[in-house]
């Protein structure tokens, strides 16, 4: 009984996270006087500026355009003019392109480097961030380090591309049981959580020590005595509470073989004798539709892509990353290192109402108040 | 009190949505501690951290300043930087890790050994290093006293320089056993200090 309290008492507030308005904004205290005491240190700024935007310090020359200037409207002007400049350098892509490999985690390899070769064109270029999830065409350009270039290239893994959901690379390097893995990467880079993606306003008791906390149906997943595996186990932890939606987004991702070659049967195994190939009735129940999320179901690829690109927690996902790392914070998913919605809302309001420009969601990050207080 | 300190690290945000349901949560009691010590989300994620310098970033910063990496004596600054990846916490994607930007004292120390080898290099080169040059002029480190100078050491820690800055790195070179051996300390002290943190 205390632990269904317990997990009540949490889930609550976290389901309240989840499209709907938050908590009140807590009363003022200590930890807002730290932040009001912060100073305008545009000098300090140009040299973290420096080194993210263009992997180098600023020259004696930048160092002076800012620190000469005559008041801080002045200062203000010229770091402004300067970020400007390192994101129109040759030497920014550079940087996108190893900013795209951690925020995939992904490269190092021929195979696998044109998807953060990918991101990085997106950038550089600022088309819509939304391509990384949609583009049907030009998903595996080269990057040139020698000359900071990309060149043009089509994935030809069989299958129309949908941005970098079906990236041969992407799913090679991410080949496993049930294709979870590949769902577990697209979860954690591009919605910035872990599993469980979705969490019920109501935890409902399904006979288990804690009870079953997903949106979806408990019994709209494979389990005993239909499909392979039981993901309705309730003896130890509630397996449901992530592959309730782990199930529903997989099969799209299990068409993909070990290379990362599309094809028409499922070519992922499932971990049994013999490593039998996944039926889609080891996933979800008949008449079970593929969904990204609960309410938003999916048939194909595409519709996936389409899916997520229209979920606001995506975008919000793409800004927190460049908060963070902008601020040499760790990552998001892998170090929790949390960012509220109160602290970019006004960062992602800009980022969608301007179409989903990462490169202009940088500028506006970088000659953000908080990043030119220390 | 348990269920009590549970519900207060359930804070909303949009992002981290870790539950204690399923086993793989961050101990409840361990984010807590954080928070007290660090402070709330709301306050953390508005704040610079102090992030290790990414490997290629360092690369670029010794070689921008004058530093060989392609050398190949042992103690060299450019060879303990190409062979100290690992130490230095680059990224493995192969293994799906990224590169580690949280700054430990085994990095760090690396860090500092590498700038201690390469101060010589960095003194030689600074006056002739176009990245340095004040309205044509070239900047130095040192004047003919022996006296640590604004327009060299802005361009090394990639501020301007304060007097507190120059202040510590006269009083380095007048606590050496000579000049020369002050001046290289100097050089790797100040650098090492001013890039502790991306």
């Amino acid at each position: 009984m205390k632990r269904y309290f317990l997990l009540a008492g949490l889930v609550a507030p976290l389901g309240a996270c989840m499209g709907e308005p938050g908590p009140a904004a807590p009363p003022h205290d200590e930890w807002d006087d730290k932040l009001n005491d912060r100073v305008v240190d545009y000098g300090a700024a140009l040299r973290i500026a420096s080194l993210r935007l263009t992997g180098e310090l600023p020259t004696l020359a930048e160092i002076d355009a800012v620190a000469n200037a005559t008041d801080e409207a002045s200062q203000k002007a010229a770091y402004e003019a300067l970020i400007q400049q390192y994101l129109a350098s040759p030497k920014f892509t550079r940087q996108m392109f190893r900013f795209s490999q951690d925020f995939l985690r992904l490269g190092d390899t021929p195979e696998t480097d044109t998807a953060p070769a990918f991101l990085a064109q997106v950038i550089v270029d600022n088309r819509s961030y939304l391509d990384v999830l949609t583009a049907s065409t030009g998903t595996c350009p080269t990057y040139n380090a020698m000359t900071n270039t990309f060149t043009a290239g089509t994935c030809n893994n069989g299958t129309q591309a949908v941005g970098l959901l079906t990236h041969p690379g992407m799913l090679a390097a991410n080949f496993s049981n049930l294709a979870f893995r590949r769902v577990r990467w697209v979860q954690e880079t591009f919605a910035c959580s872990k599993f469980p993606a979705e969490i019920a306003k109501e935890p409902k008791d399904v006979g288990g020590a804690t009870p079953y906390t997903g949106t979806f149906p408990f019994d709209s997943i494979a389990g005993a005595p239909i499909g392979r595996v039981n993901f309705k186990d309730t003896s130890s932890v509630i397996c449901a509470n992530c592959h309730s939606n782990l199930n529903h987004i997989a099969p799209l991702f299990a068409h993909f073989d070990d290379k990362g070659l599309f094809t028409t049967g499922f070519s992922v195994p499932v971990p049994l004798p013999d490593n039998p190939m996944v039926a889609m009735s080891d996933y979800l129940p008949s008449g079970e539709s593929t969904a990204w999320r609960m309410g938003v179901p999916v048939t194909d690829m595409r519709g996936l892509g389409t899916a997520m690109a229209a979920d606001n927690a995506i975008a919000e996902c793409a800004v927190a990353r460049v908060w963070n790392w902008a601020l040499g914070r760790p990552d998001i998913v892998d170090a929790a290192a949390k960012v509220p919605g109160t602290t970019i809302e006004t960062q992602v309001a800009d980022f969608k109402s301007g179409g989903y420009h990462l490169r202009d969601a940088m500028y506006r990050v970088f000659t953000s108040d908080d990043f030119v207080r220390f | 009190m348990r269920y009590a300190l549970l519900l207060l690290i359930a804070g909303c945000t949009t992002e981290i949505v870790d539950s204690t349901t399923t086993g793989h949560a961050e101990d409840p009691y361990t984010s807590l501690e954080r928070e007290q010590r660090e402070g709330p989300p709301r306050y953390t994620s508005r704040l610079h951290s102090c992030a290790k310098m990414r490997v290629a970033t360092l690369g670029n910063v010794l070689a921008s300043r004058g530093v060989n990496l392609a050398a190949t004596q042992e103690l060299s600054a450019g060879r303990m930087y190409r062979t100290s990846a690992v130490a230095l916490g680059a990224a493995n994607y192969p293994a799906r890790t990224r590169e580690n930007i949280e700054l430990g004292v085994a990095t760090a120390s690396k860090i500092f050994d590498i700038y201690v080898q390469a101060a010589p290099e960095i003194i030689a080169a600074i006056p002739v290093r176009p990245e340095c040059a004040r309205n044509g002029q070239p900047a130095q480190l040192f004047d003919s006293s022996n006296h640590c100078v604004e327009s060299g050491f802005s361009c090394l820690i990639g501020t301007r320089a304060t007097p507190q800055h120059l202040a510590v790195c006269n009083e380095t070179i007048k606590r050496a056993n000579d000049p020369e051996t002050g001046k290289q300390l100097a050089v790797a002290l100040l650098a090492a200090a001013a890039h502790t943190c991306e």
